[in-house]
């Protein structure tokens, strides 16, 4: 097994995992899939782009990925008062849910052709050193810090889901947001906080996005497509299902597309999600939808 | 009924503001459209020397001003307006003016349709100059037969303007600048030749007709001159990571990879091979320009790549008009495609000079058959009779020095066998 294939399967699979939670932490609660997410995305790596840009000495990544969280919290509440909140008051069916998300998605991306072109950019080097060697292959700097960024990014999320009394309240929205609601949950804030959070996660994918690939409008939706996938085979709306979907996703796109080539794999990838589909509907996680059924 | 009326004005009030915004960047920074969307005339000039009663001639030009490859197709328009601007100037066609009817294709076939269809029915054009797109203009080539309109470009797919199964030239499809093969012999010439390599990889496009048809006769070449082809890895439009590629080429460890994509592909490929390990020579087709240099993000060495024409060269004759093109639109830096609009403008110019009649297609197309040693900022160009190429026009050999600038090191001119 070539151990550099596995390392840049699960480099790639951690940036999966970022967009594939962002994207099931929203359908957990409102159950509906946030295309939109990929738009969001998508701004965020511009914004990223263009504050490094702005700066003659380029300015550390942390300072970019927290300029690019506050971005993508914003652009998510946004999105969320214009669009997803009447939508909610009204108790519309999801099928509105669905549209507005797919409108915000191709929105953003016609706004960014508008503004931008779809001239691809690229962020400048970050690294001295491009790559070292462990056991004879070759990791790419970069990877191994998208890498370890993206682990450190899924802990600190996993914490809050999981330590946390608002992520008690997620989850119990998540559940069942009337049950939640007679608890005394105020299930208007935990939507606004989840917004927030998958927000954050795509300023942050956005910037991981950028400085891996070139800056180009249709970026986040591209990528948004793998975090689909990883979600469904994760199981929609199980945030530490679609990581281990996504990160198994991320390794088995490197392996296939060495092994078959770029042609077949696609078809991979979306025949794994529909044999999930048959035999396992609730994904490898499974527990959120088999409470929700 | 109300709420309805104030949630129309208000989207129609957002449409307002996004199509300012638009129009506000396109006046100020493009040369853009300004009389409807999509479209953009050069009037005749105003004094010019030329009998009012004389109508102008519509001459149509098609190129990506908003899609994926529109920072090529802007400098595209950008060399097709100035070169009919000067002609013009010096007093048109025969003394007739020349009308310039710009319109976007956005690197898509079906606008490309639509974009031709609007100027041979609605505008009424003459001739057309095409964009450096290979897909768009692949789909012009029986719309163009069908309607008897002379196409010049730099559509650089072969099929675009030769028969694949006849070999037989279409009759109004012309390329003025190297085809892809030809382009692909000239670097595997170079490689072989002067580099000494034997062992080859390509990594391309294989959703995109400009890199496969630099690929493919690219491997062909080598394998019938001694070299031998160790890895053929391809990837699709769309995809973005292709990183398992650059692995499985690494491990083959060929002297040389050629790369053949657009810039932003090519960056990443350039990337992703040096990030696997691999140190040898990289060949480039001719968009190892800018902005590949500015997207890169490894350092750049070893790296031999096409050029059409030497634009940072003062005394090339490419460099007056790359130069022009970046005191006009404030760009970064040079990009040879200005010098390829002026380039297939002149060329078609030259044949329209020479015509009795410039609405007659069949005329013009025999006498740009015919176009032999006309002036361009690339050189002389001919073109090829039988297959509508160029003849005897150089490919340059360029690369990178160690402050990152684009040196020329050599040039080829092939042979008579592979032109």
């Amino acid at each position: 097994m070539n151990l550099q294939l596995i390392f840049n399967g699960i480099s790639l699979g951690a940036v999966y995992a970022l967009i594939a939670v962002g994207f099931a932490i929203v359908f957990s609660i409102l159950k509906f899939s946030n295309f939109a997410h990929g738009g969001m995305i998508s701004a965020c790596t511009y914004i990223a782009y263009f504050f490094q840009a702005s700066f003659a000495k380029t300015p550390p990544l942390w300072v970019t990925i927290v300029v690019t969280s506050i971005a993508g919290l914003f652009i998510a509440l946004i999105l969320d008062t214009i669009g997803y909140r009447s939508v909610r008051r009204k108790n519309s069916p999801n099928i509105y849910y669905f549209v507005t998300s797919i409108t915000f998605a191709i929105l953003i991306e016609q706004i960014l052709t508008v503004f931008f072109g779809k001239t691809s950019y690229g962020f400048p080097a970050m690294f001295e050193k491009k790559s070292f060697e462990v056991l004879g292959a070759n990791i790419s700097t970069l990877d191994f810090v998208i890498l370890l960024i993206s682990i450190a990014i899924l802990i600190v999320l996993m914490l809050v889901i999981e330590k946390t009394k608002l992520g008690l309240a997620i989850r119990a929205v998540s559940i069942d947001s009337k049950t939640g609601r007679l608890m005394g949950i105020n299930s208007g804030s935990v939507i606004i906080f989840t917004f927030a959070l998958a927000g954050i996660l795509a300023g942050i994918s956005g910037t991981l996005l950028g400085m891996k690939y070139s800056v180009y409008p249709g970026l986040g939706g591209s990528m948004l497509v793998k975090g689909v996938i990883a979600s469904t085979i994760g199981g929609l709306g199980s945030m530490s299902g679609a990581i281990i979907a996504a990160l198994l996703l991320g390794v088995i796109e490197m392996l296939s597309v060495y092994n078959l080539g770029s042609s077949v794999t696609p078809v991979i990838l979306f025949g794994i999600m529909l044999l999930f589909l048959f035999i396992r509907p609730q994904g490898i996680s499974g527990k959120y939808a088999q409470d929700k059924v | 009924m109300k709420k309805q009326v104030k949630l129309i004005a208000m989207i129609l009030v957002v449409m307002m503001v996004v199509s300012a915004c638009a129009s506000n960047k396109d006046t100020t920074k493009d040369p853009e459209p300004t009389t409807a969307p999509g479209v953009d005339t050069v009037e005749p000039t105003a004094g010019a020397e030329a009998p009012a009663d004389l109508a102008p001639i519509k001459l149509g030009n098609i190129q990506d001003l908003s899609g994926g490859a529109s920072e090529a197709g802007k400098a595209n328009a950008w060399g097709v307006e100035y070169a009919v601007k000067q002609a013009n100037a010096a007093g048109g066609i025969n003394g007739r003016q020349i009308e310039l009817i710009t319109m976007d294709c956005k690197n898509d076939v079906q606008e490309g349709i639509n974009a031709y269809r609007l100027l041979v029915d609605e505008h009424k054009v003459d001739a057309i100059i095409g964009p450096p797109l290979s897909n768009p203009a692949l789909a012009w080539v029986d719309l163009a037969t069908e309607d008897q309109i002379p196409i010049v470009g730099h559509f650089m797919d072969e099929r675009v303007t030769t028969n694949e199964e006849t070999g037989e030239a279409y009759p109004f499809m012309f390329l003025a600048e190297p085809g892809c093969a030809q382009q692909s012999y000239s670097i595997a010439t170079y490689a072989l030749d002067t580099l000494g390599l034997k062992t080859f990889g390509t990594f391309y496009n294989a959703g995109l007709s400009y890199a496969v048809q630099h690929a493919l006769p690219f491997a062909d070449y080598v394998s019938k001159n001694g070299g031998t082809v160790l890895a053929e890895e391809t990837f699709q439009t769309g995809d973005v990571d292709y990183r398992a590629q650059a692995v499985k080429i690494a491990e083959a460890n060929p002297d040389a990879v050629f790369i053949s994509n657009y810039a932003a592909d090519n960056a990443l490929c350039y990337d992703y091979l040096r990030e696997a390990g691999y140190e040898g020579t990289i060949l480039g087709n001719n968009t190892f320009q800018s902005p590949f240099s500015s997207l890169v993000k490894t350092k750049v060495y070893d790296t031999y790549f096409l050029q059409n024409v030497d634009m940072e060269n003062p005394e090339s004759d490419s460099y007056d008009i790359v130069k022009a093109y970046m005191d006009e639109t404030g760009a970064k830096y040079p990009i040879a495609n200005a010098c390829f609009g002026y380039d297939a403008t002149t060329v078609m110019i030259e044949a329209l000079k020479k015509a009795k009649d410039t609405s007659d297609g069949v005329e013009v197309a025999a006498l740009l058959a015919q176009t032999k040693d006309v002036q361009t900022s690339s050189g002389l160009i001919t073109l090829n009779p039988e297959t509508h190429r160029t003849i005897g026009l150089p490919m340059l050999i360029a690369q990178y020095d160690e402050n990152f600038k684009l040196i020329i090191v050599d040039s080829i001119t092939l042979g008579e066998g592979l032109e």
